[in-house]
């Protein structure tokens, strides 16, 4: 295992390749969402936990289920009724023995079965770590930690986006501008930041 | 407008000190190096300065008189960005990329955010990023400073590429015989401007230190030999790092008000810088590394928020919903 | 009278892209070029005719509970499809739009349209809504990646179009896209404002 090819995918998912802010998954919810910092993190708490789960289940069931039987066809059908279930089920459980948890995050929970976002790991894990139907060596420890860099490269930018939306709160921003266009901006502005570690290597 | 604002306890202390008198002694005191630039660069270095400046002003006096808006152009703050854009600029470059990243600048990064002190970037350094992505052709090639005008790669990209051959005297980086965008170079010029704003409190040491000290270090520890030989002085003194720390990461909107949000907006300042200069695709960090931390500004504002004299003090960050 | 209705509110009034923001994340990522923003309203249109129609004449056996994975489930299959069409005879296109073809899946105009209006109006009225939802997410790719395609390449159509002209290529970057959206956005509520 290379400690270089962690680093390489932390510094791709997190900032050059920014779910968010490059990728453009999970933008609804960041633009929704983002109006202020705690449900924010609440939100971005949840969609890390659901991408770092959906991407260990989707490639156990590409690697042991999908290829052994030839149907890699039905990855899409198949990848988003797992991960629609497993949300359903964890949604459940947290409100069955973390009530307290459930207020916390829990009506973020149903909106992240169609986030963009974690069909978008799951897709992008099975398109990255398996090369012509055979998985690349440690291909599922990749998986799961792009799925957690992914998970945290949205929450670096729900994080940021929340707190300058907070400040602006009090500013007299430009009428047409308000809310949805500035939002807009400044996520442009952020990604033109981040384009600063674009060719990184280490 | 709504109750959001917060307004700390007193006492509020007067000064006769106003934006206008603060831009444009910022502004002074930039002028030395810009002197520099066009001794070392000559005329176009000069022709790109004054199409930004004059750019930079412009736009902000006609979206004023668009939305209807008070009239501050003698504020000194158009004229600022427009100098800082054209100091991290090459001097040779058509006048248009002066023009348009000017415009981007006054227009998407302040004005779009309603004006002087509610910007959450830098405008200058927004326009120079905003350049970089869109026409690299022209902002990567610079000449050398002389009569002749040969194009050459900056100290810092050669050293990316490998092809810094022999060592480049100090003393040469030091007066700015390099080459290197119009401002950035003379590191004689920028540091008596510096000085001045440090004297007289308009900045503060704690992120020009802070964030070239963590440049030092950083570099010094991932030398090119192993650890501990990396050239600090060299990383110091080359690229836009002294620009950078003292006239741009200072700018009072887009920086943290307090001396612990300035040290850690420093530092930050410095991994980012160091982590792309040694790391990353682009030669120089300096700029990305500044507005990265200006987007966590207001993060940082949260943690540092100075804790209103007689309240206790939380016991526990509850996801804190200050 | 009333399915025209339902096919011409798509394009300005309820316009999936612009006034109810949804299914930004194909919009943004594949409006590089116009042929690919082609591409990918048709794709999607295709994808919301045929699952607006399914959907609408199911609606009455679907248990209300699992009624979303039942959506889910409808929809997957015509992006299968779609995905496998586009494979076969469009392999260029395909590579071109990447993991936004099966994302059509999660797509908020796709579901949105399924919850919103398919599962409470006929067929009839359903495919006029699908078609007319369809054709204004692809009018509004167009607008976009026109502009995009312009301002960042230089060109209309693969096709130079200025010769002197030297593009902005950020405006094809990531960063340009969502500059390009707030503009656009904040030119609408300009105009809306005014009226």
């Amino acid at each position: 295992m290379d400690p270089g090819q962690f680093l390489a995918i932390f510094i791709s998912a997190v900032f050059i390749n920014n779910v968010i802010l490059s990728r453009f998954l999970g933008l609804c919810s960041f633009i929704a969402i983002s109006k202020q910092t705690k449900p924010a993190f609440a939100m971005s708490l949840a969609v890390m936990f659901v991408t770092t789960m959906s991407s260990i289940i989707t490639w156990l069931i590409y690697r042991f289920l999908l290829i052994p039987f030839n149907m890699t066809y039905l990855r899409t059908i198949s990848f988003i009724l797992v991960i629609a279930t497993f949300v359903q089920f964890v949604e459940m459980v947290i409100r069955k023995i973390a009530p307290a948890m459930y207020r916390f995050f829990g009506i973020y929970l149903p909106l992240i079965t169609v986030n963009c976002a974690v069909l978008g790991v799951a897709v992008l894990n099975s398109d990255m770590f398996f090369v012509q139907g055979k998985t690349v060596p440690y291909g599922f420890v990749y998986s799961t930690f792009q799925g957690i860099c992914v998970g945290a490269g949205y929450m670096l930018a729900m994080l940021l986006m929340s707190a300058i939306r907070e400040r602006l709160e009090t500013c007299n921003v430009p009428k047409p501008l308000k809310d949805f266009p500035l939002g807009f901006i400044i996520a442009s502005i952020m990604s033109l930041a981040f384009m600063g570690f674009n060719g990184f290597r280490f | 407008m709504n109750n959001r604002l917060t307004v700390l306890s007193s006492p509020h202390l007067h000064s006769r000190e106003s934006v206008p008198r603060i831009m444009w002694t910022v502004v002074a005191c930039l002028i030395p190096a810009g002197a520099a630039g066009v001794y070392l660069f000559g005329m176009p270095a000069l022709r790109t300065i004054a199409w930004a400046a004059v750019a930079a002003v412009a736009c902000e006096w006609i979206i004023q008189k668009l939305t209807k808006k008070k009239i501050t152009v003698t504020d000194g703050s158009a004229i600022m960005t427009g100098l800082l854009l054209a100091y991290n600029l090459p001097a040779d470059v058509p006048f248009w990329i002066p023009v348009l990243g000017s415009i981007f600048a006054v227009a998407i990064a302040k004005h779009a955010f309603g004006g002087l002190g509610q910007n959450i970037f830098n405008p200058a350094l927004v326009g120079r990023a905003f350049l970089v992505a869109s026409w690299p052709k022209y902002l990567t090639v610079f000449t050398k400073p002389g009569y002749d005008a040969v194009t050459s790669a900056t100290p810092l990209a050669m050293l990316k590429e490998g092809r810094l051959a022999e060592q480049i005297p100090y003393l040469d980086l030091f007066l700015g015989r390099r080459a290197g965008c119009i401002g950035e170079v003379c590191i004689v010029a920028l540091a008596a401007g510096a000085l001045f704003l440090l004297i007289r409190g308009y900045i503060s040491w704690h992120i020009p230190a802070s964030f070239i000290a963590t440049v030092g270090i950083f570099t010094y520890i991932f030398g090119p030999k192993g650890f501990f030989t990396g050239d600090w002085l060299f990383h110091i003194l080359s690229g836009g790092l002294i620009l950078g720390a003292f006239f741009m990461a200072t700018d009072y909107v887009t920086s943290p008000p307090t001396a612990r949000g300035h040290l850690i907006f420093g530092v930050g300042c410095g991994i980012l810088t160091s982590v792309i200069r040694l790391w990353g695709g682009y030669p120089e960090g300096v700029s990305y590394a500044i507005l990265m931390m200006n987007a966590a500004t207001p993060l940082i504002d949260r943690f540092t928020k100075p804790r209103i004299y007689g309240t206790a003090k939380r016991k526990k960050a509850t996801g804190t919903g200050v | 009278m009333k399915s025209l209705n339902e096919l011409i509110k798509g394009l300005i009034k309820e316009n999936p892209a612009f006034v109810l923001m949804l299914g930004l994340c194909p919009f943004l990522a594949v409006s590089v070029s116009i042929a690919n923003g082609i591409g990918m309203g048709v794709a999607a249109t295709f994808v919301l005719v045929c699952s607006n129609v399914i959907i609408s004449a199911i609606k009455n056996f679907i248990p209300a509970r699992i009624r979303i994975p039942c959506y889910i489930v409808v929809i997957a299959t015509f992006v299968t499809i779609t995905e496998l069409v586009m494979k076969a005879y469009s392999p260029a296109l395909n590579r071109a739009l990447g993991i936004y073809v099966p994302l059509i899946v999660v797509n908020c105009i796709v579901l949105g349209r399924a919850e919103a209006f398919a599962s409470k109006n006929n067929v009839r009225d359903s495919l006029f809504d699908g078609i007319g939802m369809g054709i204004g997410f692809t009018l509004a790719l167009l607008l976009i990646s026109g502009i995009r395609e312009f301002l960042g390449a230089g060109k209309l159509f693969s096709l130079t179009v200025i010769k002197s002209f030297e593009p902005a290529l950020v405006i094809a970057m990531p960063p340009g896209a969502l500059l390009v959206i707030a503009l656009l956005l904040g030119f609408f509520n300009l105009i809306k404002g005014r009226k």
